[in-house]
């Protein structure tokens, strides 16, 4: 089976259209065939060509004949509500593609919102972005944050008297101090913390970047700063944006 | 929105479905690819095509180019093609319009495949994201510390969305004068105007 892209259209090479009618012709059968019998149903097909004076059917004359009866025993309405031609198929194909497009559409659409949330987290300004991208930004940030409450919620049912200890920070080697490093994309060899059991706080170890983090909140990493911050970040601002998101 | 990996080609039996939903899934599918592969013979080949299928509930979906009804009398009346004008000049009308059609499918096709390849790049941006920084990794994975920074965050940048959103608003405006009834009241007006692309 070759896998080259076919263009739909009318094969206008004689002899390329002809090997095309009779491997196609083939499969297609085989797929009436096989049609039938998976399902247990009723069918048949019929091509007329100009290679053949005789139409070629399955899954024979007299099979057809009876499939043909059967159909035209049916009240018109219900001959022709599934019925369609070349017109009306390959509009509704064309219906459907166009519901998946806008789908996916959308789907891409608030995943790079969520790229650009996390980014503006980190201290991405606002200033580039047009009314159109502050609207769906404030959207993907409420979705997050009912899920964040949600989860806060049932963290909290499940464990009422829990409250996290500040966690010691672990013995050296010591890990570079974080700031910019630690948000420019090439970021490499941090150590992620590993996924927590909720309320298990007192067992975990963190990199000693977060403590410190923790404990200066004048870092310029830090959320919920003023502008100051975006400035900090001016020549980083290429570094840090990805070129799928910004061509 | 993570889609559920589906479970590729498998190789089946060609025998009658035991489980009747199963069945009625394929019959589905297999309809719908049939009546594509029909259609595309007749735009590769220009080649006249009637299918006519039962389903299993009884309903019957059938597929003719140019049209069913026309391939089933010439089939059961054993005629040669009819050459009148007036056909040949239907069909030709047909063909341009249909040629437009699968011109406009093939371009939506396209675009599809394109916009679901960006989605799996992007896709694979947030998995690499989610592994190397903790505030990006699934809401699940967090510990309640994390969660309330992360919710504290996440609520200062909606205000700042918010006054980033009222100053553009004010920008777009022609100037005039402040302390106007109707300047106040387009800024209340931010509030509706939150809904945007979704």
């Amino acid at each position: 089976m070759t896998r080259k892209k076919v263009k739909l259209a009318f094969i206008t090479n004689d002899s390329a259209r002809k090997a095309t009618f009779k491997k196609r012709k083939k499969g297609l059968m085989k797929k009436v065939s096989e049609l039938s019998t998976l399902c247990g149903i009723d069918a048949c097909a019929i091509i007329y060509s100009p290679y053949e004076s005789q139409p070629e059917v399955w899954p024979n004359t007299l099979g057809v004949q009876r499939v043909l009866a059967q159909f035209k025993r049916m009240p018109e309405m219900e001959q022709s509500k599934k019925m369609v031609n070349q017109e009306s198929f390959i509009r509704q194909r064309i219906a459907k593609a166009s519901e998946q497009l806008k789908k996916q559409h959308k789907e891409n659409r608030e995943k790079e919102m969520t790229e650009v949330m996390y980014q503006c987290l980190t201290g991405k300004g606002l200033q580039n972005l047009i009314m159109a991208d502050l609207n769906d930004l404030g959207w993907i940030l409420d979705q997050n944050l009912k899920e964040i409450y949600k989860r806060i919620e049932s963290l909290k049912k499940m464990t009422p008297t829990q409250v996290a200890p500040p966690v010691a920070p672990p013995p050296p080697p010591q890990v570079p101090a974080a700031t910019s490093e630690m948000l420019a994309r090439g970021v490499h060899g941090q150590e992620q913390k590993p996924a927590v059991e909720s309320g298990n706080v007192e067992g975990i170890q963190r990199p000693q970047w977060y403590t410190e983090w923790m404990n200066n909140p004048n870092e310029n990493l830090g959320f919920g700063h003023g502008d100051e911050m975006m400035m900090q970040f001016g020549d980083n601002h290429n570094a840090m944006w990805s070129s799928a998101f910004f061509p | 929105m993570a889609k559920k990996p589906s479970m590729g080609r498998q190789k089946i039996k060609i025998a009658k479905i035991k489980k009747k939903n199963h069945l009625q899934v394929t019959f589905s599918k297999r309809r719908s690819g049939l009546f594509k592969k029909a259609s595309e013979l007749c735009t590769l080949c220009g080649v006249d095509i009637a299918i006519v299928v039962f389903s299993p509930a009884g309903k019957v979906f059938s597929f003719g180019h140019p049209n069913v009804e026309y391939i089933v009398d010439r089939f059961v009346t054993r005629n040669p093609r009819p050459n009148s004008n007036a056909f040949q000049l239907v069909e030709t009308h047909q063909s341009a319009s249909i040629r437009e059609l699968n011109l406009q499918l093939t371009q939506l096709l396209n675009e599809l495949e394109d916009e679901k390849k960006r989605g799996e790049s992007l896709d694979f941006m947030r998995k690499d994201s989610q592994k190397r920084f903790w505030w990006e990794a699934a809401i699940e994975n967090l510990d309640l510390n994390e969660l309330e920074q992360l919710r504290d965050s996440m609520e200062e940048l909606k205000k700042k969305v918010a006054n980033q959103t009222n100053n553009l608003l004010l920008e777009t405006k022609p100037p005039r004068m402040m302390n106007t009834a109707s300047s106040t009241a387009d800024i209340h007006n931010f509030g509706a105007y939150v809904n945007g692309f979704f």
